[in-house]
């Protein structure tokens, strides 16, 4: 299902010839409503690849190729004919220079990659906090749809839905449902500063994934997070660090507070990810809450010893 | 060319432009294309305008044109078209009225497609009479208004009447009719509900968008359509004979028209079908003299009767045609209403004495006394304004400034590189600006000011950081401090406190509609700090 907006008039006429003739067989195609996106490969030993663009004017694709490729090809998590669905950071209407959103090179290559490995259908998430429109727009992350095919979901009230989280603050919430409806979730976060939270990374950004009233998370920002990231079970988390932003965080808008990294940090353990995330700030997971808390809830280890870790460089 | 032709061009005519004005208003939206080359966002380029001509109506519209000319406005090159219509109604009569106007179209077609009376009523109805003379009452009420510094033409301007009525109530009253269906649908637990719920809001979504709208007084101009409207089952066009003025403005014009209704009076039966079928109460029987004022040109007589009597023929004119019966009184009461509006108006103060902090206009709006020379309160900057923030005045803007555009920030907030309210106005009541001059100059529409007894961590209640997540400018207009402060049950908790640095804050409100205390918020924008001001300054 296509739920892809805005769209042109012809496109919608389209889809409603195909709802209206999909919509009797949809019953029986026994795609499962709301299930979990995890796949096998989440219980199989936990990874960690870094990977570094060394060389001036790097291919962005070559290197989100190689990182994958690193931990076994993005077939290993991709099956064929499966549903994707990416979830990308992309908060804010801010232009690309400004590090507030994910990079649309690295969400372009990872879209293309998926296709390649088969993937029926990518679809690209997120429950942004600006006007959508405008945050897919000023972003790139339009452009990316375009180019790629995928299909951008316009976050609305009717595909929000209040789903049981089960965590220690967050008992029930509104979760954007296209989120889950999928067979691969892949977290495509940007590493930046955050005022409340010090910084965002994997963890932090499901909070792009859920409705509501969403302010009142920050009363309790580290266990929400932490409540979110153990709902959300992502296949694997790939952190945008091509550019960080260190100051003035999440929404930025100076190019002043932009640091280049060219780096990418792919892993299955949402705690390593940020872990390691964390340290291209200068900081300690311990230092930061929600990473500190994940880690004696079980989410996964900041114990980077206990991981397979792998460096790529290109 | 026969009659039964010239009706039938008429109809078509006046669907196309009927259509032709929706269609604009539907596109009077933030741009739908998401696909935006991030090249051009990338060198910051990417400035939000439309490609849709939605001023166009108004462009056209000579009382728009002609009011902010008098009241000092500026020459806009759009006003061509105004000074065209006006040139077409010196040649033609009010062609205007009958194959253009929507609004008038609109009440054509409400009469055509079920007449509320028949026979001998109907005749009655179609006579004219004196209460025809009130268009002309307002139009002079209007014109001397405009002179004198307020321009209230838009409150019954045919174009603005229908564009606000549409936008601001016929519009967002049927989007949230219809997101009610399909949010019910997407309740429920049948997966192909779901799908038919997603489809058909996707199907609506670019015209009525996916949030909902809300627009202060938005019932009342509801109310108020809906009343003008039924007033074609008193009398057909009961809006475009009594009340429009734009009507009055051409019927003016028309004294000269070249394009006349002939009679003869030897064939004429007197089965009075002309009058039956006339639109403007402009006495086409050959036994009373035209009255070319009040014709829509709408050729319904020509038409209709049956002997030929009657006929629509260029002639240069050996006499005047019949003068526009204006009547002493209309113009005597419009002058003195004219006078007396705009100095009554002044006297809350809100002009030249109070600055209202809840009075934030738009960016890039004029200073307040230019401002109300020339808006024209139609509700394109409302209706185009992304956040919905942009609403009617009631009384924020004083009795003068009624239903002239107020950001209402609990509502939404005023994007920071945004400037499409601008780029629509078709008076340039609010400047064009580029967002390079919005953000880089800035251009201050109010400022924040933190109510620190409702303020979450100020209050020692909980750590929030919302406010100063969300502001927009760099460095932040909002930052923080990290400090002790006693909770309610007497322990000491660390938070950061949100402090508001004026000389950063462009009081585009994001603060004061995010913040978690819901109802009043703990930080407020108010109209003070506003670059169009020198007066309302808070900082040296």
């Amino acid at each position: 299902m296509n739920f892809n907006c805005p769209m042109t008039r012809r496109q919608s006429l389209k889809k409603i010839l195909q709802l209206s003739g999909g919509a009797a067989l949809a019953g029986f195609t026994g795609a499962p409503a709301f299930s979990s996106a995890s796949s096998p490969s989440t219980a199989d030993r936990k990874f960690l690849i870094e990977a570094v663009g060394r060389t001036e004017g790097y291919p962005v694709k070559e290197l989100v190729r190689q990182t994958f490729d690193a931990a076994g090809g993005i077939g290993r998590f991709v099956p064929k004919a499966s549903v994707v669905a990416v979830k990308p950071n992309l908060s804010w209407a801010r232009a690309p220079q400004f590090a507030a959103t994910t990079h649309p090179e690295v969400l372009k290559a990872l879209v293309e990659l998926c296709q390649e490995a088969g993937a029926k259908e990518v679809r690209i998430v997120d429950h942004t906090i600006h006007d959508a429109r405008q945050c897919f727009a000023l972003s790139g992350a339009g452009m990316v749809a375009k180019e790629t095919g995928a299909d951008l979901v316009f976050p609305r009230s009717t595909l929000m839905r209040d789903m049981k989280i089960g965590g220690s603050r967050l008992d029930s919430w509104a979760v954007f449902t296209p989120v889950l409806e999928a067979d691969v979730l892949i977290n495509l976060p940007i590493a930046k500063h955050h005022s409340l939270s010090t910084l965002t990374l994997g963890m932090k950004n499901w909070i792009g994934a859920v409705g509501g009233s969403r302010w009142s998370l920050h009363q309790d920002i580290h266990q929400t997070i932490v409540d979110l990231a153990q709902f959300f079970k992502p296949t694997v988390t790939l952190i945008d660090a091509v550019r960080i932003m260190t100051a003035n965080g999440p929404s930025g808008g100076s190019t002043a507070d932009v640091e280049t990294k060219n780096t990418l940090i792919l892993s299955n353990d949402p705690v390593a990810a940020d872990a390691v995330g964390a340290a291209l700030f200068g900081r300690k997971p311990e230092e930061i809450g929600f990473i500190r808390l994940a880690q004696k809830q079980g989410l996964g280890t900041y114990d980077l010893a206990k991981l397979d870790q792998k460096k790529v460089s290109v | 060319m026969k009659a039964r032709h010239l009706v039938w061009i008429r109809r078509v005519t006046q669907s196309l432009f009927l259509g032709l004005f929706l269609l604009l208003l539907a596109e009077s939206r933030l741009p739908q294309d998401v696909y935006l080359d991030y090249a051009r966002a990338f060198s910051g380029e990417a400035d939000l305008r439309l490609e849709a001509p939605v001023t166009f109506f108004f462009r056209m519209d000579p009382l728009v044109a002609l009011t902010t000319l008098l009241s000092g406005g500026p020459l806009i090159k759009g006003f061509l078209w105004a000074a065209g219509v006006l040139a077409l109604t010196i040649l033609m009569g009010r062609v205007f009225c009958g194959f253009i106007c929507p609004f008038g179209s609109l009440h054509h077609a409400a009469g055509w497609i079920k007449p509320s009376l028949k026979g001998e009523r109907m005749l009655a109805a179609n006579r004219k009479t004196p209460s025809q003379r009130i268009k002309y009452f307002l139009l002079f009420g209007f014109l001397v208004s405009a002179i004198i510094g307020l321009n209230l033409a838009g409150l019954l301007d045919p174009i603005a009447f229908l564009f606000r009525s549409i936008a601001l109530a016929v519009v967002p009253a049927a989007g949230n009719g219809l997101r009610s269906v399909f949010e019910a649908m997407a309740a429920s637990d049948y997966k192909i509900i779901q799908l038919l719920s997603y489809g058909g809001e996707v199907l609506v979504a670019p015209v009525f968008g996916y949030n909902p709208q809300a627009y202060q007084t938005g019932g009342f101009i509801g109310l108020l359509f809906l009343v003008v409207l039924f007033l074609n089952r008193i009398r057909p066009r009961f809006w475009c004979r009594v009340l429009c003025p734009l009507g009055a403005l051409l019927g003016i014009c028309s004294r000269f028209t070249l394009l006349r209704l002939e009679k003869d009076v030897e064939k004429c039966s007197s089965c009075n079908l002309c009058t039956k079928h006339c639109q403007g109460a402009a006495s086409p029987k050959p036994d009373a003299a035209w009255e070319t004022s009040e014709c829509h040109m709408c050729f319904n007589c020509f038409n209709v009767c049956p002997e030929d009597a009657l006929a629509f023929r260029f002639r240069r004119a050996p006499a005047l045609n019949r003068g526009p019966d204006i009547g002493r009184r209309a113009l005597l009461g419009g002058l003195l209403a004219g006078v007396s509006l705009p100095l009554f108006g002044r006297l809350d103060g809100r002009v030249d004495k109070v600055e209202d902090p809840r009075l934030i206009r738009p960016p890039g709006a004029l200073a307040e006394v230019d401002f109300l020379e020339v808006c024209q309160r139609c509700g394109l900057c409302m209706k185009v304004c992304p956040t919905n923030v942009i609403n009617p005045t009631l009384a924020e803007a004083g009795m003068s400034g009624f239903w002239t555009p107020r950001l209402i920030m609990t509502q939404g907030y005023c994007e920071y590189t945004c400037t499409l309210c601008g780029s629509v106005c078709p008076t340039g009541a609010i400047r064009p600006i580029s967002a390079n001059e919005k953000t880089g100059r800035p251009i201050k529409i109010g400022s924040a000011f933190l109510d620190r007894g409702r303020c979450l961590p100020w209050s020692g209640n909980a750590p929030c950081i919302v406010c100063q997540e969300h502001c927009p400018t760099s460095p932040k207009a909002i930052y923080l401090k990290t400090e002790r402060v006693p909770r309610p049950d007497g322990r000491e908790i660390i938070v950061q406190l949100p402090y508001v640095d004026l000389k950063l804050c462009v009081g585009c409100g994001i603060c004061e509609y995010k913040c978690p205390v819901q109802g009043l918020p703990a930080i407020r924008t108010i109209s003070a700090g506003e670059t169009r001001s020198p007066r309302n300054q808070i900082l040296l």
